[in-house]
Order: structure tokens, then C-alpha cells, then sequence
């Protein structure tokens, strides 16, 4: 392992570390439900930029994935009471079948086609989900949490720990496709595929592979949302809120490396928690389009752009 | 490395806002809740939350609350059900408020009342529909007139029925609340024996109701109960101006959300004419108790200040009475222990500006007090029309009835 896959894991550990202490020492769960929904956005981000950022594949399906995750485990719930892993696990799954299935659409549609598809695969999941009365359809499920397992002493600590994890598994993941021959691929296929093609790229699968990777991830993220709720209805759950945060967070942070969608999940994420009990009105809503505009036109490149610009800077001042 | 930092911000950010919250001797006693002040409920939120704060200004005149002014702690929860566990969480665990308020409607409700049912605080709820029924929390207490689950569309279908209604159309949104009221309608229909003849769901936001309306004249149904939003509200109407109605039907409406809104209502106009259609609060002379008058005139200055719904009928009142309730129970209990103002609440009846309230064991009203009032002389783009009595004549619940039914909806209409 080279000198930055040691510092990496080191500090995804620490960070584990960190969290797990905080279950243990605040007693106090505004935290954890706060940054619970932080935790949240940075595996979706995360997710969302192995297709968008990398491949260039812009997908307004995240709350797709995002909701087909809560009901997989409200399912799973209601059916067999299923615990908190196997909720995930199988959300996972369930999400990477429809990153296949959406993986597949890339071979007809690119562009602003495969972004409207995209958001059409929203409409129609959202729209079964209604009419599905075993889940509540359109009205709605309640459900009540379980105990928490030791050692945590509450639920909400707990899914916020779980969620950690699931940011250093999407966050390892994500480094590992952009750092191997995969994250090459995908670069090359997003400059031209078709260039890509002749000259070797295996595109077809490349697309399938970060399909199915970033649907698994997206989804695994929603399964834990039906818990924390302990409510789940359609119009919440497939909410395209998720597909444009995440989209800009995305943006903001940078979609050239995989720290870009990191940073901006966790500035707007914290930003949208602090309005909401600070500012709390319309104003709010204002702030993050702001942020927004201010970022697309001084920082195209996200946030990552312009730390990388301004590291050029210097070191052309220091040459 | 950014997170960790982030991390101990929070941490740090938290502990402040708990040590820093000593202060006078007598610290006003807190109220927390999230209301609806932007996305989709946001107009009756903002209706709602004021009515809420005149009480508030009220009480605090009066020399506030066990002899402490009466302080509300509010936050937008956007309308959606995602936001409102981190904010009551706030609202206990860093604000520390004193007492809960529910936020508007149901979908923001449902999540925090696990929450709040482990922390054993009393909950006033707002307007949210069957919430309590799977949790069972003791100390929830709705202000809503909703009542029993079925008696909404047991009033409606009982009004269709005394007119010589047969047969049921019952016609409803795919949401949360419509779909609720429909899966009521089905089993009061069943019970009184009286056969549903078209059932359909059409999903949010259909605005062209002509095909569906052309279906259910088809079925040649004698009552019609719309569960609808809003918007499609608006359409179905707009349908039923250009296509007409078999003449079969004696009563039309039921659960139409957004004829209580005076903008809704307003640019609806005459099409507004003869349909019957729940309420919870209507100017008629049988509905002024102790303070109604006197919350109107304040509300309807206020309103104008506030940019809020001009009339307000439909939720503001009950955000005022909601600070009854709790004025009555934390004065009866002599302090803000919960369980005693929960025993006061649950074993009182209570006087508010929206007449007496009583709760059954379940947190609802003993008994229903859901108006159906039959819209009658109304004209086109007149928002003052609707302050004077009779243009909304109330023929349900008995007790505060106002008028008889107009019969068959086609008569009605004119």
C-alpha cells in the first residue's frame, strides 16, 4: 500500500473511531439525528458521482434508488420483521439489479436523454409504490423501532454508526474506482465513448459496472431512512429533493475526485441542517440556490477545482 | 480530517447551546413545534402558526402562564415528514422546551410520535388524521374535530342517504389523507348497506378530470364523495361545470381538501354552488362560543400584516385553541408535569373559541365535530362573501346546524 492508501485508511478509521466515541460520550441525540442526515447525503453524493462524476452519466434517479432502499426495508420489516442488516444487504441488492437495469439504458441513451430517462425511472417507481397497499401505498406506514443492540444505547445512535460505516465503504469504494483501471476507463469513456471504444476500453461493461455499484450504494443509503423515520409514504420517499441536493453537492464539492462530492455533502448538508433551525422560512430555500449559482459560476470545477488551482498557484510562485 | 473537525463543531456547537440556557429567575416557559412554513402545506402552516401566536400574545397580555411569559420555539419543517424527527429532536434535547405542539397535517407528524411517546411528552396535535392509532402514545391529544375515523364519511354518506341516495361513487386522490378517507367511505357504505357502483383513485396532480367525470355519470351513482387535493379540487369542479352531473345525484363532495382556503374558494367562485364538503370552522351564528368573535377581529387585522389566508376559518382557530387546551391543563395541574396535564386533558371538556372539546382514549375527539356545510349563493371573485352567514349552511353535526340540504346537487347548483 502506497503512502496515501495508509494515510487514507487511517484516517477512515480514525473517523470510525471518532463516531463510535460519540455514541458512547453525547447523550444528547440532536446531534445524531442531525448528522445522521449528513451521513446520508455523503454516501449518496458519493454514490451518485461513481456514474455522474466520473462517467459523466448525469442521473436525476437518486431518489429512485433512494426510496426503492426504504421500501426494500419497509418490506422486508413488515414482512419478516427482518433485522437492520439484512434491511441494508438487501437493499443493496435490489439497487444494484437496477443499476443493471439502468446500466442498460446507457446503450441507447446518452446525454440529456439518459438524465430524463432517469428521472422518468422516478416517476414510475414512485407511482407502483403508491399503489401498492401491502406497504402502505399511498398512505403511508408507520412502524415502531426495535431495541437498540448493545452497546449503543439508543436507535438513532445506532443507524447514525451504521450510516458511518456505509460512508467508508462508499467513500473506499469510490477511491478505489477512481485510483484503478476502472476509474481510467470511465475518464476516457466520458471524454469520448466512442474513442474509448476503438481503442480498447471495455465501455459496455465499465457503464454496467459503475450502474450497478452506484445503485447498490444509493440504495443501501435509503434502507436505514424507513427506520429513522419510522414512517415511510411515497411522495417523502422518492422526493426529488434528493436528486437535486445531491446533484449539487456533487457540484459543488467537485466531480473530479472523490473527495469533491464529500466536502460539498458535508457543507451543504450541515448548511441545510443549520437553516432549518436557525433562519427557518423562505429564506433558507434562497441560501442554497445561491450557494448554488455562486458555485456554477465561480467554482465550475467544485470546490476540489479550486483548491487544485490554487495549489498550481503557489507552486508556480515558488518555481 | 475535515469531517472530524466538523464532527467536534457540532459537538461543541451543542454543549454551548445547553450550558447557555439559564437565565432570569422566571424563564418563560417554551413551546416547541415545526410548522409547514414553506413547501406544499405551507399555506395553511403559516394560517395556523398564526392563530397559535395571537394566543400566545394573548395569554402573555394576561400575565402569562403559571405567572411566566409563554415564549414559542418554531421551525420550517418544509412540509415533509424527512425533517421534522431532527427538529423535535432539537427542540427536546438542545431547546428544552417545556411543552410539544404538533406540526400541521399528518405526514409531518407520523415520524415524531415514537419519538415523543418514549420521551413521555404531551402532544398537541394539529390537524393530523389516525397518527395515534399503530403508536398508541397516551399523552397525544388532537386538536382536530375529526373525531372516530369513520365518522367523516359516515355523515356524508347518512346526509345522502336521508336525501334517497342508494349507490356510492366514491372518487379519490392517490395521497396520504384521500386515500385514508376512501378506505373509510368503503367500510360506512358497506355497514349502511348501500352499494359503492364506481370506485376510482387517479394519481396527484391530474388536472383534467373530463374523461373520469364522463365514467362516473356512466355508473349513474346517487352520492359522490370526492377525497381530493387542492388542486385537482379545483378540476373536478371545473369538470363538473362543463360536463354536468346525472341528475341521480342527490349530494356531492365530502372530503374536498382546499374549499376552506379563502384563495381556493375565492377563484372557484359559483362553481363552488351546492356542493357539500367538510369544514371545521364556518362563520354561522351557531358556531361563535366564548372568544370567537374576539379571535377573528384581531386575526383578520393580522392576517393582512402577515400576508396569510384572509379568512382563516379552517386552521387558525384551532391553532388558538390549541394554547387553550394547554392554558386550562397546565393551570389545572399547577405545573408543567406532564402526566398531570395529560390525566387533566384526557379526563376534562374543555371551552375553546372553537367550542367544547372532549377526548376519547385515543387522543381524538370523543366525538366528531367535522362540519358538512352546503355552499349556496356564491358568486364569482368575491373573497368577502364568505364572512357572511349562509353562503356555507351547515347540515352536520346537528348540534350546530344551520340549514337543510338542498336537493339534488343539479338544484343545488343554480
Amino acid at each position: 500500500m502506497n503512502r496515501g492508501g495508509t494515510q487514507f485508511w487511517i484516517g477512515a478509521i480514525l473517523f470510525l473511531v471518532a463516531t463510535f466515541a460519540m455514541t458512547q460520550i453525547i447523550g444528547n441525540q440532536y446531534p445524531f439525528f442531525a448528522c445522521y442526515v449528513i451521513l446520508q447525503f455523503i454516501v449518496l453524493a458519493v454514490a451518485w458521482n461513481i456514474l455522474g462524476g466520473y462517467a459523466g452519466y448525469v442521473n436525476f434517479g437518486t431518489s429512485a434508488f433512494f426510496g426503492v432502499g426504504v421500501y426494500t426495508a419497509v418490506f422486508l420489516f413488515k414482512a419478516a420483521g427482518a433485522p437492520l442488516a439484512v434491511q441494508i444487504a438487501a437493499a443493496a441488492v435490489v439497487g444494484a439489479l437496477m443499476g443493471f437495469a439502468l446500466g442498460l439504458l446507457t446503450l441507447r441513451m446518452q446525454g440529456i436523454f439518459f438524465s430524463i430517462a432517469t428521472i422518468a425511472l422516478t416517476i414510475v417507481i414512485e407511482t407502483s409504490i403508491t399503489n401498492w397497499r401491502y406497504v402502505g401505498g399511498a398512505a403511508g406506514i408507520q412502524m415502531q423501532q426495535p431495541v437498540a443492540m448493545e452497546p449503543f444505547n439508543s436507535y438513532v445512535q445506532m443507524l447514525f454508526f451504521i450510516q458511518a460505516l456505509l460512508v467508508v465503504l462508499a467513500v473506499a469504494t469510490s477511491r478505489y474506482i477512481q485510483n484503478s483501471w476502472i476509474g481510467r476507463g470511465l475518464q476516457a469513456l466520458k471524454d469520448d465513448e466512442l474513442a474509448a471504444e476503438c481503442t480498447g476500453v471495455p465501455t459496455l461493461r465499465l457503464k454496467l459496472l459503475a450502474c450497478v455499484i452506484s445503485g447498490a450504494l444509493m440504495c443501501a443509503a435509503g434502507a436505514p431512512a424507513a427506520m429513522y423515520l419510522q414512517y415511510a409514504d411515497p411522495s417523502s420517499a422518492f422526493n426529488l429533493n434528493y436528486s437535486v441536493s445531491v446533484l449539487a453537492m456533487s457540484l459543488i464539492g467537485g466531480t473530479a475526485h472523490w473527495a469533491g462530492p464529500v466536502i460539498g455533502a458535508i457543507l451543504l448538508g450541515t448548511t441545510q441542517q443549520l437553516l432549518t433551525v436557525t433562519i427557518s422560512s423562505e429564506v433558507n430555500v434562497l441560501v442554497l440556490g445561491v450557494m448554488l449559482v455562486l458555485f456554477v459560476v465561480g467554482a465550475p470545477e467544485g470546490i476540489i477545482g479550486l483548491i487544485g488551482k490554487a495549489r498550481r498557484n503557489r507552486n508556480e510562485g515558488e518555481g | 480530517m475535515k469531517r472530524r473537525t466538523f464532527l467536534g463543531g457540532t459537538i461543541a456547537v451543542t454543549t454551548l447551546g445547553l450550558t447557555s440556557s439559564a437565565g432570569a429567575q422566571q424563564p418563560p416557559i417554551k413551546i416547541g413545534m415545526s410548522m409547514a412554513l414553506t413547501g406544499g402545506l405551507a399555506g395553511g402552516g403559516k394560517a395556523s402558526l398564526l392563530g397559535t401566536e395571537i394566543w400566545r400574545d394573548d395569554i402573555n397580555a394576561r400575565g402569562g402562564l403559571l405567572g411566566r411569559k409563554v415564549e414559542l420555539v418554531v421551525y420550517d419543517d418544509k412540509s415533509s415528514a424527512s425533517e421534522t424527527p431532527a427538529i423535535y429532536s432539537k427542540l427536546l434535547d438542545v431547546d428544552k422546551v417545556d411543552l410539544l405542539f404538533g406540526p400541521y397535517a399528518t405526514v409531518p407528524t407520523a415520524p415524531i410520535m415514537p419519538l415523543v411517546k418514549q420521551r413521555g411528552m404531551v402532544l398537541i396535535g394539529n390537524f393530523a388524521f389516525q397518527v395515534n392509532s399503530k403508536v398508541g402514545h397516551d399523552m397525544w391529544f388532537n386538536v382536530a374535530p375529526w373525531g372516530p375515523p369513520d365518522s367523516w364519511a359516515a355523515s356524508f354518506l347518512e346526509l345522502g342517504q336521508k336525501a334517497g341516495g342508494k349507490t356510492i361513487a366514491l372518487l379519490a386522490a392517490d395521497q396520504e389523507f384521500a386515500q385514508n378517507m376512501a378506505l373509510t367511505a368503503r367500510d360506512v357504505a358497506k355497514r349502511m348497506n348501500m352499494p359503492i357502483v364506481f370506485d376510482q383513485s387517479y394519481p396527484p396532480n391530474t388536472v383534467e378530470f373530463s374523461g373520469i367525470m364522463r365514467a362516473l355519470n356512466a355508473a349513474k351513482p346517487d352520492v359522490v364523495y370526492v377525497a381530493s387535493y387542492p388542486p385537482d379540487s379545483a378540476g373536478i369542479l371545473r369538470a363538473v361545470n362543463e360536463i354536468g352531473v346525472s341528475g341521480n345525484v342527490k349530494i356531492f363532495g365530502g372530503g374536498m381538501v382546499g374549499l376552506q382556503f379563502g384563495a381556493v374558494m375565492e377563484n372557484l367562485g359559483s362553481l363552488l354552488n351546492g356542493v357539500v364538503n367538510y369544514n371545521s370552522w364556518l362563520p354561522e351564528p351557531t358556531m361563535y362560543f366564548d372568544g370567537t368573535k374576539a379571535f377573528f377581529e384581531t386575526y383578520a387585522k393580522r392576517a393582512v400584516e402577515a400576508k396569510v389566508d384572509p379568512l382563516g376559518y379552517y386552521l387558525a382557530p384551532f391553532g388558538f385553541a390549541s394554547g387553550q387546551l394547554i392554558e386550562q391543563a397546565v393551570k389545572a395541574a399547577g405545573s408543567l408535569d406532564q402526566k398531570a396535564i395529560a390525566k387533566y386533558l384526557r379526563e376534562n371538556v374543555h371551552n375553546t373559541i372553537v367550542g367544547p372539546i372532549a377526548f376519547s382514549a385515543d387522543g381524538e375527539r370523543k366525538e366528531t365535530a367535522t362540519l358538512q356545510a352546503q355552499f349556496r349563493g356564491i358568486v364569482d371573485k368575491n373573497m368577502e362573501q364568505f364572512r357572511s352567514s349562509g353562503k356555507q349552511v351547515i347540515l352536520f353535526p346537528a348540534k350546530w346546524k344551520s340549514g337543510e340540504l338542498i336537493t339534488p346537487f343539479e338544484a343545488a347548483r343554480n
